[in-house]
């Protein structure tokens, strides 16, 4: 079966050719406004406006101006905050309860299961004045608290880390109990251990749905000073001028922390988003 | 007779056991749940409990003014709610944000996902790696990037189309109410369509080929073996796509409607979700935006029930 793919490939070379044209137009398009991103943001002044596609004079100077005109170190690590703490806990909350779906058959199971699970049915508009009405009351608005607690659960990931640990043989499991391991210990020695690179990769998709977010950091924050790099750069965005330098250089700084997860563990995150879906 | 004494203090510490584990056991029901609880607890009191008040909101007229009372209405925001303004605009819009996203997320990734099958590992790698690259990109940069892309006077389109086609006048991209809302559906697609690529790519590569082969042998066509076989196998996938972009559409685009043209030029590019959010932090109406979401969520939901019956009705392909 091989060898009647082979010989194809090699009578089908045109084939082949528009295969590689097709990809190199999407890559092309994909790439394209990243690459013109950074290029504009390293442009100078009067570079900007020309459509030399590489910047001549490559300076910083867009970088510095963008870093002075928000207060991004705030944000930055506002955001970093925000992404991790809720990684994190995000991923805590899912093994426990991908454990207990796997470990045990209970009443109510799958009730609990598909409560979860619809809740990507529910779209973020449809429960903001509730939320927004209850994070005012817990005093908060501009507040980390604010924007953490409501997203303590990812529904995703749940679904995501059952699945690791269903796939997880059940004599390796029943080797462990009968050497005495408790219900805990088996799970923070045996499993978790032992599916390390699932749940890393899950992390890194839920670290960087928590960077990207930008509608509920909207709502929940006034100030820049307590609010995240997406809603500052939205603030950047609305207030115009004809600073495109200093814009793409504040654009480049918000990706740069996504944007390098990706060049190091672009597989990883492909795969599971690919295996994941949407959301 | 020690025979038969064995065999009863056998007995006895067999039942002592028993009820040892029989105590665990009780104790040990409880166990799940105390492992669900944090997430049971934290999905409770932010997303099913504000649907709930949602829906109870919605029989309200209120302006999020914790100070100012809430009056009931009873069903007066639904029975307005399509005479409410933008309402016609907003649904139309949400009709053709769908339908324009079809292409980004089906039609063109399915036609180069077949395209493009089995080619070599490495360069596969390498397309991947760039064409997934808009899905891991934060909505707002992704707007900001294309407004500088597509400004009228000087983004690089412009300045590309007027050397190709000499218009006698730049495209406003976002300010002309001709082409505002195609180029939020293009900038919503422009995010997915390396993802959706990837995932009919996966479904492809997933395809057992010994059917394909067996076509191959009885001298099929390769427009018959796409039409009868690659297609057919794929249509759980196809109709799992379908399903989210249809769903999901005017959910994706409202941070680019929000960043760029804020439902504007004369809504031209507002959408229902965009609606909810204008109503409710916008003009306060927290009555009408509550409704409106109540009825969208059940359209929607009465939508992706449909999707999920249809989905259990195919998926006897490829087993």
């Amino acid at each position: 079966m091989e060898r009647v793919q082979r010989s194809a490939g090699v009578k089908l070379s045109w084939s082949s050719f528009v295969k590689h044209a097709l990809l190199v137009c999407l890559s092309f398009v994909a790439v394209f406004p990243l690459y013109w991103m950074i290029a504009t943001s390293l442009k100078t002044e009067g570079d900007v406006f020309s459509s030399s596609i590489i910047p001549l004079h490559a300076t910083l100077q867009n970088y510095t101006q963008a870093w002075r005109a928000v207060p991004m170190f705030r944000m930055l690590s506002n955001s970093m905050v925000v992404a991790i703490v809720q990684t994190l806990v995000q991923l805590l909350t899912s093994v426990l309860a991908g454990y207990a779906f796997t470990r045990w058959e209970f009443r109510g199971s799958s009730l609990i299961y598909g409560l979860i699970a619809l809740t990507w049915l529910v779209p973020f508009q449809v429960i903001m004045i509730p939320n927004y009405v209850a994070v005012s009351g817990f005093g908060w608005r501009d507040n980390l608290l604010g924007l953490i607690v409501p997203n303590l659960v990812s529904a995703f990931a749940v679904l995501q880390l059952y699945n690791a640990f269903k796939s997880y043989p059940k004599t390796l499991i029943e080797a462990a109990r009968l050497d005495g391991a408790s219900d805990w210990g088996l799970l923070w020695r045996t499993i978790v251990p032992n599916l390390k690179a699932s749940i890393a990769s899950i992390g890194i998709l839920l670290f960087i749905t928590a960077w990207n977010d930008y509608f509920w950091p909207l709502l929940v924050t006034t100030k820049l000073e307590h609010s995240t790099v997406q809603k500052g750069l939205q603030m950047f965005i609305s207030s115009d001028g004809n600073m495109w330098g200093a814009l793409m250089a504040a654009t480049t700084i918000t990706s740069l922390p996504v944007l390098i997860i990706y060049l190091l563990l672009q597989r990883q995150i492909i795969d599971s988003f690919v295996k994941g879906g949407l959301k | 007779m020690s025979y038969q004494a064995a065999g009863t203090a056998r007995t006895a510490s067999g039942s002592k056991l028993q009820s040892r584990r029989r105590i665990l056991l009780r104790l040990g029901y409880f166990k799940p749940y105390l492992y669900l609880l944090p997430a049971l607890v934290s999905i409770g009191f932010w997303i099913y409990k504000p649907l709930v008040q949602t829906f109870e909101l919605s029989f309200y007229q209120w302006n999020l003014l914790p100070t100012s009372p809430k009056k009931f209405v009873g069903f007066d925001n639904f029975q307005h709610l399509f005479d409410l303004p933008d309402m016609g605009t907003a649904l139309w819009n949400t009709v053709i944000y769908t339908v324009g996203v079809i292409p980004f997320s089906l039609l063109i990734p399915l036609i180069i996902a077949i395209a493009t099958d089995n080619i070599s590992k490495r360069a596969r790698n390498v397309y991947r790696a760039l064409i997934f690259l808009p899905m891991i990109m934060a909505p707002v940069a992704v707007s900001s990037v294309w407004r500088w892309i597509m400004h009228p006077t000087n983004g690089i389109l412009n300045k590309l189309l007027a050397t190709i086609f000499h218009p006698s006048e730049p495209i406003r991209f976002f300010t002309d109410e001709k082409w505002a809302i195609w180029s939020i559906t293009f900038i919503t697609g422009w995010k997915l369509i390396g993802f959706s690529t990837l995932i009919f790519s996966a479904a492809m590569t997933g395809i057992n080929r010994e059917y394909v082969e067996a076509a191959r042998i009885d001298r099929a066509s390769r427009f018959q073996i796409i039409w009868h076989i690659i297609l057919p196998l794929l249509s759980p996938t196809i109709l799992f796509m379908t399903m989210m972009s249809t769903l999901f559409a005017s959910e994706w685009s409202f941070s680019y409607i929000n960043v760029l043209t804020q439902g504007g030029p004369s809504n031209a590019t507002t959408n229902i979700y965009y609606l909810l959010w204008t109503y409710g932090f916008q003009t306060f109406n927290i009555g009408a935006s509550s409704a409106a979401a109540v009825v969208f969520f059940l359209g929607f939901g009465v939508l992706a029930f449909g999707f999920m019956k249809l989905t259990k009705k195919l998926s006897f392909f490829d087993n």
